[in-house]
């Protein structure tokens, strides 16, 4: 019986052990040519700012879709509401925050309808030594001056000889006017709230875009005589992503608009309500503004 | 016959290692994610120059401009709104694209101090 070569399967073993530890830690591969979707949160939210300040610049919706496609994001309106939202509670600039609240509330009345045939090829992350980075050829996305259209047919390209692949169009979008933010909004709701556990002279504000959905980022101006405030949906996720309030003092008469454009609600004052043991206290106007 | 015995024990170290290369780099690479934009790929980096030139259009701010495309790492922004013009250039992006991205390299350029 032949004796087991211990000696040379350790040598084996550690030799394995050190292989792996210089490629997964000392010098592991380095990615090129990545997609956006594998990029780190906040670079993704770089992005999508910078995806909703084009937008914003050129009121490209399906350009914007096709970007927003790339990055993964399971509800992209989802994601850039809760962007707009982390963005204000952590005091950027409110033009930014603005840009991308108005692309999710865009996306929203959109119906969130991403561009089929957005994806150019098959993801490629192509992976080369730290050494010897040398990415094969991938095909480019086509050129932006292709136009849309809807009824599009695959096109094939040329094809490489070890690599036939057929491509799909990506939409590129054309020029279109730089978009309003839509019909003003309406006072679908003014209800006095007299309710013990909510703060005395509560205003609390509701806004909704025409699809019922709450819009986060929305500026609310409030003038009372001498004086006046801004504030924004958005800040009680908690509440809601179209939730926002402001506590009223007795006996001043408020007037409530959005500063996006909406009915004025004037002659708010605070409510005297009567608690259930008789007692009187100071309730709250709770108020819903939707887009037609 | 000692002598011939480290051989053997030298020769299973290197295949070792090289079958760890082999697992470590090509069949099991370390998993990727998180990853930083300059990873990307060109045709993402110039459209992202591209959104960028978009909004500096109608913004007309070239420091903000510069910060947008600073997510690229080390290179000035406008070497980095350079290379994505000439990939414009080079794949067929619309002439109005690449009038946008021109005015962008030539804002940042000047922005920049760079003649």
């Amino acid at each position: 019986m032949r004796r087991i070569p211990w000696g040379i399967l350790l040598a084996l073993l550690a030799g394995l052990g050190l292989g792996l530890v210089y490629a997964w830690m000392i010098s592991p591969v380095r990615v090129i040519d990545t997609e956006p979707d594998i990029l780190r949160a906040d670079f993704k939210d770089q992005y999508r700012s910078a995806i909703a300040a084009a937008y914003a610049a050129t009121g490209n919706l399906p350009r914007a879709q096709a970007r927003l496609a790339l990055l993964g994001d399971a509800n992209p309106a989802d994601a850039l509401n809760a962007q707009a939202q982390q963005m204000l509670a952590s005091g950027e600039s409110f033009q930014q925050a603005d840009q991308v609240a108005a692309l999710a509330l865009a996306l929203s009345e959109n119906g969130d309808a991403i561009p089929t045939g957005t994806s150019v090829v098959e993801p490629v992350t192509e992976i080369a030594n730290n050494d010897d980075a040398s990415p094969t050829s991938t095909f480019p996305p086509p050129p932006p001056d292709v136009p849309i259209a809807l009824t599009e047919t695959p096109q094939t390209l040329e094809p490489e000889p070890t690599q036939p692949v057929i491509v799909e169009s990506t939409p590129r979008p054309t020029r279109t006017p730089i978009p309003t933010f839509g019909a003003p909004f309406k006072v679908t709701g003014q209800d006095t709230v007299c309710d013990t556990n909510l703060p005395d002279g509560l205003l609390q504000v509701l806004v909704y875009n025409k699809n019922r959905k709450q819009v986060a980022g929305i500026e609310i101006i409030v003038t009372w005589d001498g004086g006046g405030e801004k504030f924004f949906t958005g800040f009680k996720p908690e509440i809601g992503n179209g939730y926002a309030d402001f506590i009223m003092t007795p006996n001043v008469t408020y007037s409530v608009q959005l500063a996006r454009g909406s009915d004025i609600v004037s002659g708010l004052t605070t409510p005297t309500c009567q608690a259930s043991n008789g007692e009187t206290f100071f309730g709250g106007i709770k108020l819903t503004f939707q887009q037609p | 016959m000692r002598t011939y015995r480290w051989i053997f024990v030298i020769i299973a170290l290197i295949a070792g290692i090289g079958m760890g290369l082999a697992y470590g780099w090509i069949i099991d690479p370390a998993d990727f994610f998180d990853l930083t934009p300059d990873t990307l790929r060109a045709d993402y980096k110039a459209d992202y120059v591209l959104m960028t030139a978009e909004a500096y259009r109608a913004e007309q701010d070239p420091a903000l401009a510069a910060r947008r495309l600073a997510i690229f790492g080390a290179q000035s922004p406008s070497s980095i709104a350079a290379q994505g013009l000439t990939y414009a250039r080079e794949h067929g992006f619309a002439d109005s694209d690449i009038v946008l991205m021109q005015e962008l390299v030539t804002a940042l350029q000047a922005w920049s101090g760079i003649p």
